[in-house]
Order: C-alpha cells, then structure tokens, then sequence
C-alpha cells in the first residue's frame, strides 16, 4: 500500500492538437513547485500523479499543489494492487469510523472481472462489517471511499477531493508586466492574469524620501506572493520622486495624479518592450478612486503606443477584490498601513474628470522624455524564486 | 553617521561590553547551577542587583527583579495590580502602558486616562480627581519618550496615595533611569527600567517594587528571581546594565548640564522660520522634540538620513489615522497638521558638540529643501 498524490486538471482537456505544450508547461510548473522535496511525477491517462515521496512531507506537497494553476483538484490516495482484498484492507484503512457513507468505484480497467456497482456493494458491505458505527447512504454521504481502478493493474483509493486553483498552466500565455502598489488591488489583477496562463513579472513606483523603507518592502512581500503562484517572477522598482517633485513644481495641482500615471504608463510600456513583456496589467476598477474614472484611463491609454493594457477587475466591486485577495493570501499584507504612494503632493481635490486638451497643456510645461530618462536610472531588479 | 535617535536605544557601552565579556567567555554558566561557579555567579548577580536599585532607591525597601525589556516590567505592573475596580493612567504613556491597560480593560478592569498639559506633562489635578476608592493602580510616565517632559512622579504618587492610601503606582522610568537625577520615594511601589537606553544591552529590563509587595509571575518555570520570573537569566546583559549604569550614574550631572547646552544650541541655530520646539522647558536633557513646519516628519527623516544623521519621529507614512500621529503630540493639544511634522532629536553622553552642530546644519538644509518643495 503505498501514498500517492492524484493531480487532474482543469481546462487543459480541451486543447487539441497543442495540448502536448500545455501538458509540458503544467508538468514543468508542478515540478518547479515541488522543487526540493524527492518525489516522482509520473503521467498517466488525464492525470498526474505524484509518488514516491516522504509521506511526512504530504501536506507540504498538497499545499504547494494548491498555488499551480492549471490544477483542478487533488485527491491524497492509497496504490493498492486490482485485487479485491487489498482493495477492501485500503478502503479500510482511509474510511471514517462512523457516518453514513457510500463507496463509488471507477472501472478504467474493463478487464476487471467485476462491475464498479459490484465491487461498491463489496467494499461496502465489508466496511459496515468492519466499522459498527457506519450506514450507508447513496444519496446524502457524509463522505465517500473512492475506487478508481486503473488498467496497468492497479487501484487508487482515496476519499477527498482537495480544489486545486483551476486555470491554465502560467508561461502557457505569454508575459505580462503588472503596475503593482502595495494596494488590495494590484495583486489580484496579476493573479487573475497568471491564473489564464499568463507569467505576469511586477513593476512598482516609489518615491523615496516622500514614502518609506517599509512601504518598498511591503511591495517586496507582495510580489512574494504572487510569485508563489508563478514559480518566481521579476520585481521592478522605479523611483518617480522627480517626477512628483516636477508637476508638484510646474503644473495644476489637480492633475498631480493623472499627469503621473501617464509618466508611469510610459515607463510601463518602454520596460516592456525591453523586457519582451506583451502587454500591461494594472489593478484598475472602474470609479474606486479618482484616477480610476473612464476619463482617467483614456487618459493614461493614450500615452501607451503598441501595448495592450489589461484590466481584469475594471467591473468588480470592492468586496469581491477584497475576497480574491483574501483567498490568494495578499490581503494580510496589502492592509499594513504603510502608504506607497506619497500623499504630501496629492491635490486636496483631484481632476476626476480631466480633458484630454487641459491635460496635455500642463504636461507640456514638463520635460517628459528628460524625467523619463532620469527615473529609469533608478531602476532596481529583484528577482523573486 | 551622525546617530541622534538615543530615546530608541543607545550604542552599547564599548566599556560595560568590555569588562562584561568575561561573562560571555569564561563565566558562561547558569547561576542556578549547584556547582561552585554557578553558586558564584548566582551571588554576581544579586550584587549587580543591589548596584542597579541603590542607584535610585533604598535597598532596605526596594527590590528588583530582572526582565526581558522595559516592556516586560510595564506588563508585570499592570498585570499584578491592575486586576480590579479601576486603573487610573495618563495620556502620555509608552504604548507598553497602553496595550497592557487597554487588554485590562478587555478583560472588565475600568481604565481612566488623565489628560496631558501643553506642555504634555500629566495635569495631575484631573489625575487626582480620576483616583477613587475603587483604584487599584496608578501608572504615572515619569519623562515621556517623545516630548522628554517630565512628570514629579514622586509628588504625584503623594498626593495619588492621599486620596487613596490603598492604590498601587507604577511609573515607567524607561526614559529617566541614568538620565536626570532622582531618588524613589516611598509612595512609588514599581519603577520600570530598560538597558538599552543608557548603554546596556536590549533584552534586559527591570522591575523595582517595594519588597512588602507580593509579585506574581507570569511567566513560570525555573523560579529564577524568586519565583516572580522564571527564565535562565541573561548574565552577560545583566552586567552590562550593571557597568553602564555604574558609569551613568557617576556622570549623571555633568552629562546633564552638557545635554542641556546642547539642546539650547539646536534651539538658537536651528531655523526659526521652520522649526518650533516642542519639548517644554526643563525637560529631560536628553529628547527635544521639534516640529518643522510644512515638513512632513517621516519625509525630513528620511531626508536626514540620506545625509548621515539618524534621528526619529512622532508620525509615520501610514495610511492609518490612528497609528499616523503621535497619540502624545495630539494628547498635549497640538492638530493633527503639527503632529505631522513632529521630530524627535535625542542625545546620549557620547553626542559630541560637532556632531550636534553639524546635525543642525543638515537638519535646516533638508528642512529647507522639503519646505520649499511643498510651496
């Protein structure tokens, strides 16, 4: 009797004739995810399994299964021989001791001398003989035993279905490069866009001495997390301090806002184009904040030349990011009080509607490509395993 | 580097680090150990005890137990006598007072906080008129860790007592002990002490409380102190407080009226059209506390800091209201606008004048630049 992870996934099935690809990244994914623990990955007919692996370390291996995306659900199963003894010693030995229950049995090998209903009667009827406190009950269980047997003469017992994250493997859609604050936000949009397969790398403005130390790490930590559903991915930090400084210096103090974004989004798409990244990601949703108006996104839109810019959560309400984000495990860090974002030159009351001619008047005031040149000196890399 | 940020903690010692390495080295056992050596050191100890209290109180009546940290001495004071009827505090705590009294209060003890003068010393008739027969605890600052305003705790503890004989009163000397002159008197029951802010090292503070007082542990096991706090004490860290002490004590005045020259010289160079004092007259030496107009605290910290001198402030870069001012700065009267730009400069005996002189010297520069960019 021996332990072995069961992987099936999500919508890799429908792929055709590049499916192969697919499966390739998801088990390169799975691998990356299991690096440094001793396991084997073995494929098998519309699944994986993993095996001989401590079991001491299988709530590791499950728990890190549970961030690669591409992954539909997980079953912790018992490998037993096809033979209805050691069938019924496995069924046995994962079955509750009381409860109303029923057992399911899936018959891949159809050479198998017994029907699934039949061998769901046998195992059945051994484990009421073997637990007193057990009833069945086909309609309503309170849990299950699983029969799954296979055709090379084997048969996986299990009893739980854990929900894997579903989605396609990442590197499987291309790259992308998330505008990351240390907001609730950011990290979930670059989630949701990884979850679709894409490898989304992160890129944060600070602005130092105006924010602090901390505020950059928090970030840091974020990004930490949603690599952890990505294998490792690049963190980019630019400074725009100067940038802040100038419009605070030359221009409306109502535009402080949209005149920066567009400073970012332009520093966004030229660090795309050299880092071979396909398009941006911001955490926008339409109307949460002065800035995220439809005006305000024309606005920083048209400052992006070539690039697509993807906002995943431009329709959803706060509590449902606050919900994603709970769930991918950002939120703890995303709600520490450090601000990322300067608020000394913020305008007490922004241009929440801005036109495109008053806009383009005070930014003329600047020197755009100069400060743009300048802030990409700051620039810092981290690379996050 | 130019480190002005001493209220938070001190550059050991290099002289108590020195005579206390033998500790580390060769006299490395456990003072509970039954063997001679163990016995010895054991006997060490209670002599660096009885150095430490007699700097500031009568061994006759006081005693004092080892902790962890200046925090951990406020918890066993609130913890032990501040379990029922009412705890009566003030506005210009350290947040170690009020977490501790706040979880009291969670746990049905009612807590009543005095308000701060401007001058953010306690105003001790509203104080007074808090106390009841129903006080168990009263918990007085005796210089608070922001302003360096300094509260008479041994005239508030008399008059605390006259109306209630039976309170007990605790005040935190984290920022006076080694500092400014001063005795315990025998209406004060507890004085909480740190190392790390006069030379020693972190993770060792102290509890001084009067001997008839009957200490509870809350933590338990060894019986290391009398049973009051268990826990293989920390003898390296202990001596260091010892011969930092030693050596504090000794210079208590001169390092004093030295501070003092100090401070009123940041005061005459710094730039008036920016910087306003918040710190009262007669506080401690050691801590002036400033605000600098239009600057952001946070922000000319960071600034400093750029330029070489470390120094701390009263407000943060935090998106939390509450935790963005200083509780103490708006307690004393100030808007939340001045709170804003709260810094705090604090000195230690090692401050030297040039290091002061060339401190005022960055501070007006980055105020400046910060100042006019906020234009």
């Amino acid at each position: 009797m021996e332990k072995v992870i069961i992987i099936r996934y999500a919508e890799l099935f429908l792929k055709g004739k590049n499916r192969g690809y697919f499966e390739r990244a998801f088990s390169n994914n799975i691998e990356k995810a299991l690096q440094g623990i001793s396991h084997e990955l073995i494929k098998t007919s519309g699944r994986y399994l993993v095996e001989n692996f401590d079991v001491e370390e299988t709530e590791k291996i499950v728990s890190r299964l549970k961030k690669v995306f591409g992954i539909h659900t997980m079953s912790i199963a018992l490998r037993v021989s096809s033979s209805m003894a050691d069938i019924a010693e496995a069924a046995k030995s994962i079955s509750r001791k009381k409860g109303r229950f029923k057992v399911e049995t899936h018959r891949a090998d159809k050479k198998f001398p017994m029907h699934s209903v039949e061998v769901s009667a046998e195992i059945g009827g051994l484990l009421l003989e073997t637990y007193r406190g057990l009833s069945v009950d086909i309609h309503e269980p309170e849990f299950t035993v699983y029969v799954d047997i296979r055709e090379n003469g084997t048969t996986l017992v299990f009893s739980e279905f854990f929900e894997g994250p579903n989605g396609m493997p990442v590197g499987t859609a291309g790259r992308g490069l998330l505008l990351i604050s240390g907001g609730i936000d950011s990290p979930v949009a670059g989630h949701m866009i990884a979850k679709r397969g894409m490898k989304v790398d992160c890129l944060h403005f600070h602005s130092y001495p105006y924010t602090n130390m901390q505020a950059k790490e928090k970030v840091v930590d974020l990004a930490k997390t949603l690599a952890s559903y990505e294998g490792g991915l690049n963190l980019y930090i630019v400074s725009v301090t100067k940038i802040q400084e100038a419009i605070h210096e030359h221009c409306a103090e109502d535009l402080m806002v949209t005149l920066l974004r567009r400073f970012m989004f332009r520093i966004a798409e030229r660090l795309a184009k050299n880092t071979s990244h396909q398009c941006l990601i911001t955490g926008e949703s339409l109307g949460q904040v002065a800035s995220q108006t439809i005006e305000g996104m024309t606005s920083s839109n048209s400052v992006v030349q070539d690039l697509p810019i993807l906002r995943p959560l431009v329709g959803f309400d706060k509590n449902e990011i606050i919900e994603r984000s709970v769930a991918m495990g950002a939120y703890e860090i995303s709600i520490l009080p450090y601000e990322d974002c300067c608020t000394v030159f913020l305008p007490k009351y922004p241009a929440i509607r801005p036109k495109m001619n008053y806009i383009l008047e005070e930014e003329a005031k600047l020197d755009v490509d100069g400060l743009i040149k300048e802030a990409f000196e700051t620039i810092e890399k981290i690379e996050i395993k | 580097m130019i480190y002005m940020d001493n209220a938070a903690t001190t550059r050991p010692d290099p002289d108590a680090l020195r005579r206390a390495e033998i500790y580390l080295t060769e006299k490395y056992f456990n003072p509970s150990g039954l063997y001679r050596e163990g016995f010895e050191l054991n006997k060490e100890l209670d002599s660096a005890r009885k150095n430490i209290l007699s700097c500031i109180a009568d061994e006759e009546i006081f005693d004092l137990i080892f902790t962890s940290c200046g925090t951990e001495s406020d918890n066993t004071a609130v913890f032990n006598f501040g379990r029922r009827g009412n705890i009566v505090t003030t506005a210009g705590e350290h947040s170690a007072i009020i977490s501790t009294v706040n979880e009291q209060k969670n746990r049905g003890v009612e807590v009543r906080i005095a308000p701060l003068n401007g001058d953010s010393t306690v105003n001790i008739e509203a104080l007074l008129d808090l106390i009841d027969e129903k006080t168990s605890l009263v918990s007085v600052i005796h210089v608070n860790n922001e302003t360096g305003a300094i509260n008479d705790v041994n005239e508030i503890a008399r008059l605390a007592k006259e109306r209630n004989p039976r309170i007990i009163f605790h005040t935190d000397g984290v920022q006076s002990f080694g500092k400014i002159p001063f005795r315990m008197q025998k209406h004060i029951d507890l004085y909480s002490l740190s190392a790390h802010k006069i030379g020693g090292l972190k993770g060792i503070g102290a509890l001084i409380f009067k001997k008839k007082l009957l200490l509870r542990p809350f933590i338990f096991g060894g019986g290391q102190e009398k049973g009051r706090r268990s826990g293989t004490e920390n003898v390296f860290g202990i001596k260091t407080l010892e011969y930092a002490c030693e050596k504090k004590f000794k210079n208590l005045k001169a390092d004093g009226e030295r501070l003092v020259g100090y401070k009123d010289l940041m005061e005459r160079e710094l730039n008036p059209s920016i910087f306003r004092v918040i710190s009262p007259k007669n506080s401690s030496p050691y801590i002036l506390c400033l605000s600098a107009s239009k600057c952001r605290g946070e922000i000319l910290l960071h600034m400093a800091d750029d330029e070489g001198l470390v120094i701390g402030t009263g407000s943060a870069c935090s998106s939390n209201s509450k935790t963005r001012y200083s509780r103490v700065i708006l307690a004393s009267g100030y808007d939340e606008a001045t709170a804003d730009t709260v810094i705090r400069i604090s000195f230690s005996p090692e401050t030297t004048r040039e290091e002061v002189e060339e401190a005022v010297k960055i501070l007006n520069r980055s105020a400046k630049k910060l100042a006019d960019k906020m234009v």
